[in-house]
């Protein structure tokens, strides 16, 4: 991974958090922070404009706010990825960012490791963020949400039996070199399984797919 | 000119049918009319059954006298003795039941005593006994006014104790030569226990559901009132968790910023990092506990139609034209007016100060369709003073409700801010809703006004507030009229 650093942009209304991650992120060689934005709508234009690998957006912003944000952002861009900043981790607005279609979310008061690893993660795509804590989240509000969601089941039935497996330990949290140990197979087959199951179920990335194995039943909210 | 008319010899004709035209008119406007007028409740008819039950008693003490003394052979004293007791009974029992009832079998027993005294001497032939017919009434009438009042199984008793008597003195002891009224007594005895019984037990439901109904408002008001605590809790951690996670990064950063830290400057800024974050491990708990006990209400007037209002920072007085944009929208027409000099306010003063007046313009545009609003703010060297006045709505709001729960919730603020509101109708149907906010909890220091001098108005403490705000009360009928 010594290919050029990682490009990240960072929305937020507060001048000093902006500020303050920008110094923070600088100080890793592996990730360059390009821009900074106020709010969801500059957000959204500095995307277009920058196109960063990674978007840091705080949820609550005026004008735009950071859901919305990362709904526009993701739809227009889906290779860029977005990760949430929040005050509270189990929080149904987390959630909504990430069906929204954010990768990950990370708390404001992360340390610089914590906030560097995260970006590399979200950058890289193998592996789910925080994975207990995202489990937790979205196996607890997937139950809370009652929105319609008829058609889940029914693309569930597209997958091969591994593939289904393959899901089910996406959605427990476990990154692709686990499940390969998991299953007994090559870290490679894993990510092939993980790829073909995305383009089937039309989903950008494995937090994705956790929210929809979550969703669609294929994964009970129990057990931890 | 009519003045000088009326001195003339023919003016004086004039007035006179004038004025009986004028009687006749009001005679008619008097008395041809179908206008409603209902009697009102007055307090002395209350006593109205009391008054009947007094006739009844004096029909049965008047028709018992008679009969023993006519028919039963009684002497007048005895008999007068007898019957008062009875028709006695009844008054009594209007008062104490029980003591009624047995008086009334008492003189019931005496009677037939000093009949079957005559019976069995053959002096007095085919006279009711042992009941005489006013006993029976005087005993219905007694035993109605028991059961209505006393519990089922006294009023069960004392119909198995009148029926025994009854029994004994006419099925075991006997007489002769009389027309029985044992099995008729029994029959009506019965017949209005039951009623009575029956009648007691639909009032003493009636009354319990209305009790229930009385604790169910209760309670609801007791919750409403805890979870408008727990919101207003909420937003407050929400506040200063923000503010504490800022502090955490903050206090990472700052060691960045310079070439070469000192060990203690890094180990000072550690140590801030950490605390902060404890504190914001608590403040996650504390939020944590009030939010699963009341999910996050979507604020109306906020950003209406998106449904987006919690991805927004906690508001402060910077969104007040937002706010105000969105009412506006709403349907509601809205002035705004700020006096004063503007000045930094506590978080949670410039929080609550926008809560309450989208609170009120809430209200406003719930029960007051058509109205205008008026959202007065004035800063004082003291605090925050906060209007919102409304104007008579044009038309009768649709009922909603929840009605009181927000001014329930402004309450609670501003008694968190060691403020003071009031919050009323208005003589010409609009509402008023006025609040004053101290800028620091310790709102009379008098530094603070010394220093500031520049803001207008009197500079004396508190009732600086009260007074300008009294002054804009008046505006927004102005506009209205």
């Amino acid at each position: 991974m010594t290919s050029s650093p990682i490009r990240v942009l960072i929305a937020d209304d507060q001048q000093m958090v902006r500020q303050g991650f920008t110094v923070l992120l600088n100080t890793k060689p592996d990730i360059d922070v390009i821009g900074q934005a106020v709010d969801g709508l500059d957000a959204v234009a500095q995307v277009a404009e920058l196109a960063p690998d990674v978007v840091l957006m705080d949820i609550r912003m005026p004008e735009l706010g950071g859901i919305e944000a990362t709904r526009r952002i993701t739809t227009a861009t889906p290779h860029i990825k977005v990760l949430v900043l929040t005050t509270f981790d189990l929080d149904e607005y987390v959630y909504e960012a990430l069906r929204a279609g954010a990768s990950g979310f990370l708390l404001k008061d992360a340390s610089v490791d914590q906030l560097a690893e995260a970006v590399r993660v979200v950058a890289a795509g193998d592996a789910l963020l925080a994975p207990g804590i995202t489990r937790r989240l979205i196996s607890e509000f997937s139950r809370l949400d009652n929105r319609p969601r008829a058609p889940l089941k029914d693309r569930v039935g597209d997958l091969t039996e591994r593939e289904t497996e393959v899901l089910a330990l996406i959605a427990q949290g476990l990154s692709n070199a686990e499940i390969a140990e998991r299953l007994v197979v090559a870290e490679q087959t894993v990510k092939t399984h993980v790829g073909r199951i995305l383009v089937k179920l039309g989903l950008r990335d494995r937090t994705q797919a956790a929210v929809f194995a979550y969703e669609s039943g294929l994964v009970r909210p129990s057990g931890y | 000119m009519p003045k000088v008319d009326g001195v003339t010899e023919t003016g004086t004709q004039r007035p006179l049918v004038g004025r009986v035209r004028r009687w006749l008119r009001v005679l008619r406007d008097d008395l041809w009319t179908v206008r409603a007028d209902p009697l009102p409740p007055s307090t002395w008819l209350r006593w109205l059954p009391h008054g009947v039950l007094c006739l009844v008693a004096f029909g049965v003490t008047v028709g018992a006298v008679a009969q023993l003394n006519d028919n039963g052979g009684a002497g007048l004293q005895v008999a007068f003795a007898i019957g008062l007791a009875q028709g006695g009974a009844v008054v009594l029992a209007l008062w104490r039941p029980v003591p009624g009832w047995w008086l009334s079998m008492g003189a019931m027993v005496a009677g037939a005593v000093e009949v079957r005294r005559h019976l069995l001497a053959g002096v007095v032939h085919d006279f009711t006994w042992p009941w005489t017919s006013a006993g029976i009434i005087g005993q219905m009438a007694v035993l109605l006014l028991l059961s209505l009042r006393v519990r089922t199984r006294v009023s069960v008793a004392t119909l198995a104790l009148t029926v025994l008597v009854t029994y004994i003195i006419q099925g075991l002891w006997g007489a002769g030569g009389y027309v029985p009224t044992g099995v008729l007594a029994t029959i009506l005895s019965a017949v209005v226990v039951v009623l009575g019984v029956a009648l007691r037990g639909r009032r003493e439901a009636r009354a319990e559901l209305v009790e229930q109904t009385t604790l169910t408002a209760e309670e609801r008001a007791r919750r409403t009132l805890l979870e408008e605590r727990s919101r207003i809790a909420r937003e407050l951690h929400d506040v200063v968790a923000h503010h504490m996670s800022v502090i955490s990064i903050q206090a990472q950063v700052a060691p960045h910023l310079v070439e070469n830290p000192p060990e203690e400057l890094k180990e000072n800024l550690d140590g801030i990092r950490q605390n902060a974050l404890e504190a914001l491990t608590e403040l996650r708990r504390v939020l944590g506990v009030l939010r699963s006990e009341h999910p996050e209400g979507a604020d109306a007037l906020d950003e209406p139609g998106t449904g987006a209002a919690p991805h927004t920072p906690q508001p402060t007085l910077d969104r007040l034209d937002a706010l105000v944009d969105n009412t506006r929208a709403a349907g509601l027409d809205v002035v705004v007016e700020v006096n004063g000099e503007r000045k930094p306010l506590p978080p949670g003063v410039e929080l609550s100060a926008y809560r309450i007046v989208q609170e009120a313009l809430s209200n406003a545009l719930r029960h007051a369709p058509g109205a205008t609003a008026r959202v007065g703010l004035r800063h004082t060297p003291f605090g925050l003073s906060v209007q919102v006045v409304n104007s008579r709505p044009t038309h009768p709001a649709p009922p909603s409700p929840g009605v009181g729960h927000g001014l329930l919730g402004m309450r609670e603020r501003v008694a968190m801010l060691d403020g003071s509101m009031t919050a009323h109708p208005l003589p010409d149907g609009g509402f008023k809703v006025m609040a004053f906010l101290p800028a620091t909890p310790d709102a009379t220091v008098p530094d603070a006004a010394a220093a500031d001098t520049k803001a207008p108005g009197p500079a004396a403490a508190g009732p600086a507030a009260p007074d300008g705000a009294a002054r804009t009360a008046n505006n927004p009928k102005k506009d209205t009229a």
